[in-house]
């Protein structure tokens, strides 16, 4: 963790003096942090600490068409520098989002992004039939990769061929941005990418979380029910990466990174390889004011190097590496 | 118009809740003190800024090592004691160092800062009627000292059983005496070993002294899960009120993680369908309260035993 979670210098390099706008299919975002889905609750559970309106986006628990009470405890397990879950996609299913949450994500002015699962694409076309043309919703990600259910997870979706046509169905049930949330625990994560931009897909996150197991020896059991979950946190952002940059790569769509981001810094490097935009997920459960702080510090960083906009920036990074003596270890500011 | 101990949720209505979905927030906490406290465990104050709302007992918060830090969460922590003040607001935590978090946090001197974010959860609804008996099994003891400090606040006697596994492990003992001294309350020892007073379970002693307390009883307790469990089955069979302060892994303690459920009653279910329009998405589901958000503190019939990790 390090220098990681050092508080910010509050009285900002006025943020507003670099252009940090993404596009991602018909939806602009005012900059490219965004909260991760699963994190965040459904988007209006933490407005009270945090100015939603100034971030990116927020992409809301993932819903399913009926609600989900979620896997059996132990959810939680912590492990070096990050953290295994198992919720199960617990959510409150379709008809209680769209009569409780939805009024409230309208009210918010920020930019919502609604996550959707399902067992089959009929599942997801009967969530995108019911919301697709929701004002309060900029866009939709499409949770591909829950690693924590026994039907319809990251397995079942890690097939080119049903990505593809899935996302050609339900390309067709809105305006909306679509964005496709990949597994990171494929062959080839560039085969599963291309297959959505193929199928229609406006943007991809790159990643969600990596399956793990922890064990507890003292008394011989898994330390999560379901003996596996899915790891996040700083563990994986060197992982994530990889994936991320892969990804980018391989399509021509904006690819939104996500994995293990913590600070400024760790977002400017997802940019850096490659993804038009970053989502804050584990962070936000250390301090739930994160995003902000990572959208701060970043601008701050850019600001500090005279950058006017993001893009002035992008696709600076170049081949090689720093001779040793100058290896930036541990990250100095 | 709505009575306070109506917050244990009885009688139809929604529980309401006096933390965990919105009057929190996280601040930076400075050590004022952090002393040895017997059997290798430890009294930690720290000192808040006044807008950190005072804790009542059985709530928790969430304490966050400032880097670097051998530990990415932070740790959900009882409040053994909390006082606020015009100029801060100073809380106190009894724990033992377990893991490597705690250890990480036994390490800090005066003047180092955590961040902390709470108060989080439904505390005990220490105003509840009848005469209140407070059961401790080993460092669960931290929140019923707090407990028996406001009951003194409120100028109300208490019964306080406290058991653990040898006299070694009854720890805080002495400050429970103290607080208990001052105003007449009763101190009932229990330990497995009989090293020290009862020799057996705090539920057996409890069992034994019932007769002779007058009642009604209601159950404040804190201590490990089974016997917590043993304590809500005696409750409920004698149809004393029990409030029980459980204990999760948890990531974010506010209800947004959804990683600390606990296992509905069938009774529990039935109310959470008649009153589910009611309850913000923070609190659990049909078939999983939240620990952070509608506990800790639990009603002995919330919960189903049998499923209780």
């Amino acid at each position: 963790m390090s220098s990681r979670t050092k508080a910010a210098p509050r009285k900002a390099a006025a943020p507003a003096a670099v252009d940090l706008r993404v596009r991602i299919g018909p939806m602009t975002l005012r900059n490219p942090i965004l909260t991760a889905s699963g994190t965040f609750g459904y988007g209006d559970e933490y407005a009270h600490v945090i100015d939603l309106e100034r971030l990116g986006g927020v992409i809301t628990k993932t819903v399913t068409v009926k609600p989900r009470a979620g896997n059996a405890p132990v959810r939680i397990a912590e492990t070096p520098s990050g953290m295994l879950n198992s919720i199960g996609l617990e959510n409150v299913g379709l008809e209680r989002f769209r009569a409780e949450k939805l009024p409230k994500l309208a009210a918010l002015r920020a930019t919502v992004v609604a996550s959707l699962g399902g067992e089959t694409p009929r599942e997801l076309a009967h969530l995108l039939e019911a919301l697709g043309d929701e004002k309060g919703i900029a866009g939709f990600e499409i949770n591909f990769s829950c690693p924590n259910v026994a039907k319809g997870g990251a397995r079942y979706w890690a097939v080119p061929r049903r990505l593809e046509r899935t996302m050609r169905l339900l390309r067709s049930l809105t305006g909306g941005a679509l964005i496709a949330k990949l597994s990171p625990d494929v062959t080839s994560v560039a085969d599963l990418a291309v297959a959505c931009e193929q199928g229609g897909a406006d943007g991809l996150t790159a990643v969600n979380t990596f399956v793990g197991m922890a064990v507890d020896l003292d008394h011989m059991r898994y330390r999560l029910n379901r003996s596996t979950g899915g790891l996040s946190g700083p563990a994986i952002k060197p992982l994530a990466l990889a994936r991320c940059h892969e990804a980018a790569g391989a399509v021509s769509i904006p690819v939104l990174g996500s994995g293990g981001i913590m600070t400024g810094r760790d977002a400017l490097e997802f940019l850096a390889v490659g993804a038009a935009a970053v989502q804050v997920g584990t962070a936000s459960f250390v301090r739930p004011r994160a995003a902000l702080d990572v959208l701060e510090e970043m601008a701050q960083w850019l600001a500090a190097r005279g950058m006017r906009s993001l893009e002035s920036w992008r696709g600076g990074l170049k081949a090689g590496t720093v001779p040793a003596a100058g290896a930036p270890w541990e990250g100095k500011a | 118009m709505t009575p306070a101990p109506s917050r244990n949720g009885r009688g139809g209505a929604a529980p309401a809740l006096t933390g965990g979905t919105g009057n929190w927030s996280q601040v930076r906490a400075r050590v004022v003190s952090q002393r040895p406290y017997g059997e290798g465990h430890l009294w930690l104050d720290l000192e808040a800024p006044t807008r950190f709302g005072v804790p009542r007992a059985g709530q928790f918060v969430q304490l966050l090592l400032r880097p670097p830090s051998p530990v990415l969460l932070p740790r959900p922590m009882s409040v053994a004691a909390a006082k606020g003040g015009s100029r801060a607001v100073t809380i106190s935590f009894l724990y033992g160092p377990v893991g490597s978090g705690t250890q990480a946090l036994s390490r800090l001197t005066r003047g180092d800062e955590v961040d902390m974010l709470g108060p989080l959860g439904r505390g005990f609804p220490i105003e509840a009627a009848g005469t209140p008996v407070l059961v401790a099994g080993g460092r669960g003891v931290a929140p019923l000292l707090f407990a028996a400090d406001s009951l003194r606040a409120w100028g109300r006697r208490c019964e306080f059983f406290f058991g653990a596994r040898s006299s070694a492990h009854l720890c805080g003992l002495e400050d429970a005496r103290r607080r208990l001294s001052r105003l007449g309350g009763r101190l009932h020892l229990a330990t497995d070993d009989g090293s020290r007073g009862f020799r057996g379970t705090v539920v057996e002693l409890l069992e034994k002294m019932a007769p002779k307390l007058e009642g009604p009883l209601v159950l404040h307790a804190c201590g490990p899960h089974g016997m917590l469990g043993a304590l809500a089955r005696w409750a409920l069979r004698r149809g004393v009120p029990a409030h029980l302060a459980m204990e999760s892994v948890m990531a974010c303690g506010t209800g947004v993680c959804r990683g600390c459920p606990m296992p509905r009653s069938a009774a529990s279910m039935e109310r959470y369908r008649r009153t589910r329009g009611d309850s913000p998405s923070l609190l659990g589901n049909a078939e999983y309260a939240m620990c952070c958000t509608e506990g800790p503190v639990f009603e002995a019939e919330d919960l189903d035993w049998d499923r209780v990790e």
